[in-house]
């Protein structure tokens, strides 16, 4: 424990401390707060629907690869199956 | 508003009052009327800039997080079942939204440090900018800076359990309404917070 602690009058002192931090100036938004809710709610309605990640280009452009590279998977391996097929020699 | 904990009976009945207001005002909200919106920013504003201020201790991100929490209301309200009262609800949509900015301003400071290390940037880091008078600075307000210095680096759920029963003078179980756990919970973490900060916060003013 501190010194604050071992002091006899430190319960009074951290007491007197307690009260300061409660009577502190009461902390009030500025006027015209509601206007201001007001005008959030407007933008809020106003943005399209879309999660917050979706909007970010880098994350779109990734999705867009990441879709790409897994649907081009199949047509890849079927373009290069049908002609490989087409042209191998008829085994003996 | 905080229900009254006299024993008067005049005194016990004004919570029922208060209770039966939320509960026309939230039916009236549900029902979609502007007016009851109003009145609910307008009853509830104070408190909610309050404790946001009290967790936050900036006058900007408080307004921000006040008017995050009124939107989500408006958005929400159709799903609000009555378990809790208005003012707890307030009070938990306030204090996790600026926990949440406080995480994020964390997170952003650890990031700028970072990127400042490796180079990225040459922009100089440095601390939000104290606009206190030096004379201000008397031994009792420096003391009180300390304190809210500490109760900032508090664990999250002490820090609003302080902030709650210290600043906005909520019973324990109005506390623990708020943190959704146990008076017992709120007790043990109380204790937790008062002592870690009578460690830290030591009154230099007698020592000479």
């Amino acid at each position: 424990m501190s010194d604050f602690d071992m002091r006899p009058d430190a319960d009074s002192e951290w007491e007197a401390l307690l009260n300061q931090l409660r009577t502190q100036p009461s902390a009030q938004p500025r006027p015209f707060f509601y206007g201001r809710v007001q005008a959030r709610l407007a933008a809020e309605a106003s943005r399209p629907w879309l999660p917050g990640w979706v909007r970010r280009p880098a994350y779109a452009v990734l999705l867009g690869a990441l879709v790409l590279a897994l649907s081009g998977d199949n047509a890849a391996f079927a373009s290069a199956a049908a002609p490989a097929a087409a042209t191998a020699p008829a085994s003996r | 508003m905080l229900p009254l904990t006299s024993d008067s009976p005049a005194c016990a009945q004004v919570p029922t009052l208060a209770v039966d207001a939320d509960a026309d005002l939230v039916a009236q909200l549900q029902g979609g009327s502007e007016a009851a919106f109003r009145t609910l920013v307008d009853r509830y504003q104070g408190q909610v800039y309050r404790t946001a201020y009290s967790l936050l201790r900036n006058p900007e991100e408080a307004e921000d997080v006040a008017q995050e929490v009124f939107v989500e209301v408006y958005q929400t309200i159709a799903r609000f079942r009555g378990e809790a009262s208005l003012s707890t609800w307030l009070y938990r949509l306030a204090t996790s939204r600026a926990l949440k900015n406080c995480r994020r301003a964390r997170a952003k400071k650890r990031f700028a440090f970072l990127t400042s290390l490796l180079g990225f940037d040459n922009k100089a880091l440095h601390e939000p900018p104290d606009h206190a008078h030096p004379q201000a600075l008397l031994e009792g307000q420096q003391q009180l800076q300390l304190l809210l210095a500490h109760i900032a680096r508090l664990p999250e759920q002490q820090q609003v359990a302080f902030t709650l029963r210290h600043e906005q003078e909520l019973s324990y179980e109005q506390i623990a309404a708020v943190l959704d756990t146990t008076v017992a919970a709120v007790e043990s973490l109380l204790f937790r917070a008062r002592q870690t900060l009578r460690k830290h916060v030591k009154p230099s003013f007698r020592h000479v």
